[in-house]
């Protein structure tokens, strides 16, 4: 699913952000990347959804090769992956149903489908009582399920989630990765970026740990 | 297709709901910078309409010299209907000129007691064929029947034909030179609210780009918008302008000012509205000026984000 063969980010000030990354991800693995804050796991994950070029190196994310040139293949490869944030990215002048069906309008979808798909993403997630009202009302967890459906809406093979846990305390922490374990179980790649090491040392998963940009030797 | 187009329509209305003052703003700019040029654009197509009635009307008149005997006038007449251009000659002879003098005066004819006819010339009064009812053409005309040696002068306006003829020209440039610095204005104008817009719904658009939305999916609605501004401001200052001509100019202000003998005289003129046609032109130039303002601001605030 992922493949990425010694890949360097530099920034223009000279600080180099990730330094020759090998990494390959198998379609239905779930992985956790860790390392402190400034390892480079955000830089890694941008990377893999485009938001930032690698200076050098290869990386093939479900089959696209992301470092050749064209737009096209861009907005192709984000439509096939979901995108789990921090801060979740919710819409704060929508509903929750609104928030979850603009991944699919802005995808082409029909309205009648998109009905369809908002209700069906929002049972998987525990928020169908909830889809009129505002994300402003919701608590974190919530919005956070609330992204993880939006994520999730358009059927990706791969997810790529950035802290997703990070603004969580632990009950809400566990309830939301139980979401995750749930869409790992049905074949959704997984790729998780975390600092908490009792989480990772709760879940069976490979862990890739990074320090200054490099995959510290032992990690998977 | 058609949902997908509806969809951008509906985000574009929503666009502009959600940033009110910043819209109305612009189709408030737009408005009265259209306002300007769509004023001038009337003034010059009622002088353009008001030159072509006169130039209709236009009459050019030879007098000829005294005493020259009638068959010569006969020969003349004959060698005159033969110009190019001309359409029909009328000989007016000196007692004919006292007649129409008499019933011009009216109850004044007295004032032409003791007057003979004979101190009147007879003149030639030419009508035109309608393609040489224009300043060149009767200037052309008017240099041939000079040629003749018993013509003694020949009139038709020429000052007025002049005289009209460069302020049309005048308005139309100014129209021009005007429509040109507008349309800079304009683009500029709705380009900055677009990126006023723009940078409210930021955190939408970068979602957007997240999602995997097509470059065409999250510029088209602002286009949209900007032809929106376009239609809206326009479209308002063709009513404020149907208003001022309909109410203000045309019964107020105009047969206000003007002596009853004008008011004679330019009754046979009418003041027009600019024609549908023209109107649609005006419309359409304000949409295009719209859109190319969310064009400028879209190729500047909403790269796709790599």
């Amino acid at each position: 699913m992922i493949q990425m063969t010694h890949v360097f980010k530099t920034y223009p000030s000279h600080i180099s952000a990730l330094s020759d990354i090998n990494l390959e991800v198998s379609a239905g693995e779930f992985i956790f990347i860790t390392g402190p804050s400034g390892s480079g796991k955000t830089t890694l994950l941008h990377i893999l959804f485009c938001a930032e070029k690698p200076t050098s190196g290869e990386v093939i994310v479900n089959g696209i090769h992301i470092t050749q040139k064209g737009l096209k293949r861009i907005y192709q490869l984000r439509r096939k992956m979901g995108i789990v944030f921090q801060d979740f990215k919710l819409l704060q002048d929508r509903t929750v149903g609104e928030n979850i069906a603009f991944a699919l309008e802005v995808t082409g979808h029909v309205r009648k489908e998109v009905k369809k798909k908002v209700s069906e993403i929002l049972g998987r997630v525990g928020l169908q009582e909830r889809k009129e009202d505002s994300v402003l009302s919701l608590s974190a967890g919530e919005k956070q399920r609330v992204a993880i459906a939006r994520a999730l809406v358009n059927d990706p093979p791969l997810l790529l989630a950035d802290e997703p846990t990070g603004n969580l305390d632990d009950p809400i922490t566990l309830e939301v990765m139980e979401i995750f374990k749930d869409l790992h179980h049905r074949g959704t790649t997984i790729v998780f970026a975390t600092q908490d090491i009792d989480l990772i040392q709760r879940y069976p998963y490979r862990v890739v740990y990074l320090l200054n940009g490099r995959k510290v030797n032992g990690s998977a | 297709m058609i949902s997908s187009s509806l969809y951008m329509i509906w985000r574009a209305l929503r666009n502009m709901k959600g940033n009110l003052f910043p819209n109305l703003t612009t189709i408030a700019i737009i408005g009265i910078t259209m306002l300007i040029f769509s004023s001038f654009s009337l003034i010059a197509f009622n002088l353009t309409a008001f030159l072509k009635i006169w130039e209709d009307k236009i009459e050019v008149i030879a007098y000829l010299k005294k005493g020259i005997p009638l068959s010569e006038v006969e020969e003349l007449l004959k060698n005159t209907r033969q110009l190019e251009g001309i359409e029909t000659v009328k000989y007016v002879s000196p007692f004919d000129a006292m007649a129409f003098m008499e019933s011009k005066l009216g109850g004044q004819k007295n004032l032409l007691d003791g007057i003979q006819p004979g101190v009147l010339p007879s003149s030639f009064e030419i009508r035109l064929k309608k393609d040489f009812r224009n300043s060149t053409s009767i200037k052309e005309v008017v240099s041939l029947l000079n040629q003749f040696p018993q013509i003694e002068e020949v009139q038709y306006g020429q000052e007025w034909v002049e005289n009209v003829s460069a302020i049309v020209h005048i308005f139309r440039l100014t129209q021009w030179v005007l429509g040109g610095l507008l349309l800079i204005g304009i683009i500029f104008i709705t380009s900055n609210t677009l990126q006023l817009t723009i940078s409210s719904r930021k955190e939408e658009i970068e979602l957007m780009h997240i999602l995997g939305a097509t470059p065409a999916f999250i510029r088209v609605p602002f286009y949209i918008e900007g032809l929106i501004q376009g239609l809206l401001g326009t479209g308002l200052a063709i009513l404020f302008l149907f208003y001022l001509y309909y109410k203000v100019l045309l019964y107020k202000v105009f047969f206000l000012y003007v002596t009853p003998s004008m008011k004679e005289w330019l009754a046979g003129i009418p003041i027009l509205f600019l024609p549908p046609d023209r109107i649609a032109l005006i419309i359409s130039g304000g949409m295009v000026l719209g859109f190319f303002g969310s064009f400028v601001a879209s190729m500047r605030f909403l790269k796709y984000r790599v």
